[in-house]
């Protein structure tokens, strides 16, 4: 009023000129508002200057608040809403209209309603807020946070209320994903774990160790079961690639750093070689295997594992020897086979020639050195068969403490005086099946053995015992497990190396100077052992002597076979023996043999021809055939087919191979079987026998 | 009065008060299309003073401001205004500048 006052003073005092530039601006003014070229005011009103919008000049505000994502809500002091904007609208899911007037406690529970009204009541002063379900028009519940402060806007007006209710689905969405995605992060560390755990599990099932060589320092670190497999104490020490090297038997040394240098550019190190555990000095195999890890190209580190794999070896090595004695054995046994026969033709014709022999005191020495070579032949023959298993084998029920005195006997001749000679006899031995022929050449081969281990003299034990032998025990001979009774040679002698240990077996190996030893004797007894399904362990090292135990399968059978006392006379006879050999030297051989001993001889190659002479010939009495013949028909079956159209006409076999089994017996339950080489005295043997029991019957 | 106003008169030639109400439309359009023109036309040369009646409406007094948003032209003498959101910038050149409207007092 008072500056209206002094503008109407002021108009007094202005020139018509000025009057009219005022006049000028107020027209303007006017003009402006009438065009609305202005969007606001100035009011002089009791308070002094206020500035009023026009009535769109808020719509920034307007729009701010209408379209903001957070609801707006304007309440009054009860709580009934007075505006609402189209997002809360949309957040109760009604339309606009019908929310204006309502109280806002009616969209949500009754009990949070409680808790809204009081904070609208109480009064939102500086600003209040908390979390609430807003239970929508559709019956969707909504998590929200409403925040309400004091709306002042005029002394004058009522109190109001406006608030920001705010949507927490997504955030609460995002939490709930936050605390899915921290759960499944949970669930993969314990799989890791868990499969870090069966990695564990797995590599120590497998006996291997870990390790984890650094390139920049050379130091290890290394899984427990490594710090075993090096026989390291119980507490891990620090490694690092020179004492792992040192750990090598020095000839392997140099082998392992190398390795591991070549493993920086090669990317990867594996070697078997030998380790001096600690824990009790033995040397062991180990495996290494490791794989080389690069920053660029650069390597880092080597990872791998170890493990200590000395009882493969020792299997791998028994089964190269197992195979090697097998592949031998054929060997030995084809050539024995040929043998036979050359002897067989050489002593027949010996024998023969004997006969025919003038007194002349210088052939007869000569004559008798050939047939005395003719015999150790012969008998070289038998130990290369006994060898490969392809001897027959008169296995009968024996109990090796009753064979003892007849070692006795044996053994004083055989060692010599230097040796002493004890015998300990088990108790209650179990009786066992095996030949005991051959068993007792086995005893004085090796006897003889140890006598030449103690040139100087020492002591002779043959222990017999009963065994249960286990599975690990018996496959280091590869044997099997069971109950043995066992007959042991053992010396006081030089021992053996190894390396010498590991051929003893083989035949023709032996230590002995050239002609004191064939190095059949082991292999006899190897051979006869396996064939009486037993084996032979040898325990020995130099200077400590040696033990060779002869384990031989206990037998349950309880009646002992009676052997037979073998005869030594030459017996002729008379008849017609028809004789069946693919060896023409052979066949002219044996014709000769028994055409001296009295009988007439018709010969054939083959088992057809043999057929046919025999349908010819009624007045034929023996067949004396081989069994081994190429042209398909083997004296076994020759046998059976005669049986079939002359079953009276008895069939001798001969054979110096295998063990034969279809062997066609004598009626007397003997097996018509003469080995070979056989003598002339064992052909006029068995001839005797077999007429003498045909004629009986 | 002027010169009670007159505050921070410096070197600049043109002087330049706006007067405006917050945030409205018009108040917004006219300080951008204030700049635009000045910037074009007086670069240099004028020196803008943005006086928001919304926040101190006690200045409205000083220069018997009404509607807004108004512009005055405090320098150079006389003391003109013009009224609205300055979008034609044909008439603000020539209003400020070219044509002194009426004679100014002290």
């Amino acid at each position: 009023m008072t500056e209206r006052a002094a503008n109407d003073t002021e108009y007094e005092s202005l020139t018509g000129e000025e009057l009219i530039s005022r006049l000028r601006e107020a027209e303007e003014t006017l003009e402006a508002i009438r065009t609305g070229a202005v969007d606001a005011v100035v009011i002089a009103g009791s308070q002094g200057q206020q500035v009023y919008t026009l009535e769109n000049a808020d719509r920034p505000y307007r729009v701010l608040v209408e379209q903001m994502q957070e609801g707006a809500i304007t309440l009054s002091e009860r709580g009934t809403i007075l505006y609402c904007n189209e997002r809360f609208a949309t957040l109760v899911a009604s339309p606009h209209d019908s929310i204006i007037g309502q109280p806002l406690t009616r969209y949500v529970s009754v009990d949070e309603g409680r808790v809204l009204s009081n904070m609208i009541a109480t009064g939102a002063g500086p600003g209040v807020s908390g979390e609430f379900g807003i239970v929508n028009c559709l019956g969707h519940e909504v998590p929200v946070n409403i925040s309400l402060i004091d709306l002042k806007v005029d002394e004058a007006m009522p109190r109001l209320v406006c608030g920001i209710v705010t949507d927490l689905t997504s955030s609460r969405m995002r939490t709930r994903e936050l605390s899915a995605a921290n759960e499944r992060l949970a669930n993969e560390i314990v799989e890791r774990r868990k499969t870090e755990e069966n990695l564990q599990l797995t590599l120590d099932a497998a006996e291997m160790g870990i390790w984890e060589l650094d390139l920049s320092d050379n130091r290890m670190r290394c899984s427990l079961r490594h710090d075993r497999i090096f026989g390291n104490a119980t507490s891990p020490v620090p490694f690092d690639l020179a004492a792992l090297a040192d750990r090598f038997v020095p000839e392997d040394q140099h082998k392992v750093r190398e390795a591991f240098e070549t493993a920086r550019a090669s990317g990867a190190v594996e070697f078997e070689h030998r380790i001096r555990r600690a824990s009790d000095n033995a040397v062991r195999w180990v495996n290494v295997k490791g794989r080389t890890f690069y920053d660029g190209k650069r390597p880092v580190r080597i990872t791998g594992v170890t493990a200590d794999i000395t009882q493969r070896r020792e299997v791998d090595e028994q089964l190269r020897q197992a195979q090697k004695m097998e592949a031998v054995g054929q060997l030995t046994g084809g050539i024995a086979h040929d043998f036979n026969n050359l002897l067989m033709i050489i002593g027949g014709s010996l024998d023969m020639l004997g006969r025919r022999m003038s007194g002349d005191e210088r052939v007869v020495r000569l004559f008798e050195a050939a047939r005395q070579a003719v015999a150790r032949g012969s008998k070289l023959n038998q130990q290369l068969l006994a060898f490969s298993r392809r001897q027959n084998l008169q296995i009968e029920v024996v109990q090796i403490n009753d064979l003892i005195p007849t070692f006795e006997h044996l053994l004083d001749r055989a060692v010599g005086e230097t040796v002493k000679t004890k015998f300990v006899s088990g108790t209650d031995l179990w009786e066992c099946r095996t030949d005991p022929h051959q068993l007792e050449t086995a005893i004085v081969n090796l006897a003889i053995n140890a006598r030449d281990a103690m040139p100087q003299g020492g002591e002779l034990v043959i222990k017999t015992a009963n065994r249960r032998v286990d599975e690990a025990f018996a496959s280091r001979w590869e044997a099997s497990a069971g109950e043995y009774a066992m007959i042991s040679v053992g010396d006081t002698g030089v021992g053996m190396s190894a390396e010498v240990l590991a051929h003893v077996f083989e035949p023709f190996f032996t230590t002995k100077d050239v002609g004191k030893g064939t190095g059949l004797g082991l292999s006899q007894v190897y051979g006869f052992a396996k064939q009486s399904g037993g084996f032979v362990a040898v325990t020995s090292a130099p200077g400590r002597g040696t033990v060779i135990e002869v384990f031989l399968r206990r037998s349950t059978d309880s009646v002992p076979i009676v052997r037979k006392p073998a005869e030594a006379t030459l017996e002729t006879g008379t008849g017609v023996v028809l004789v069946v050999e693919d060896d023409a030297d052979v066949r002219a051989t044996t014709s000769g043999m028994l055409q001296d001993l009295g009988y007439s001889v018709l010969s054939a190659a083959t088992g057809s021809a043999a057929l046919e002479i025999i349908q010819a010939n009624a007045g034929l009495d023996l067949v004396f055939s081989d069994v081994v013949m190429p042209d398909g028909m083997s004296g076994v079956e020759l046998a059976r087919r005669i049986g079939l159209v002359r079953p009276a006409l008895p069939v001798l076999l001969t054979s110096g191979y295998t063990a034969q089994r279809a062997i066609p017996e004598l009626p007397t339950g003997e097996r018509a079987l003469l080995k070979k080489p056989f003598s002339h005295s064992d052909l006029s043997i068995a001839i005797r026998k077999i007429m003498a029991s045909v004629s009986a019957t | 009065m002027m010169d009670s106003n007159g505050a921070a008169d410096d070197t600049a030639e043109f002087n330049l008060r706006l007067y405006v109400a917050g945030q409205t439309p018009k108040s917004l359009a006219a300080i951008a299309n204030l700049q635009k023109i000045c910037e074009e036309n007086l670069a240099g040369r004028y020196k803008i003073e943005v006086i928001d009646l919304v926040v101190s409406p006690q200045l409205a007094a000083g220069d018997q401001i009404v509607a807004i948003p108004t512009l005055v032209r405090r320098l150079p003498p006389p003391l003109k205004r013009m009224i609205g959101d300055l979008s034609n910038s044909e008439k603000v050149i020539v209003g400020l500048d070219l044509r002194p409207i009426g004679k100014s007092r002290t």
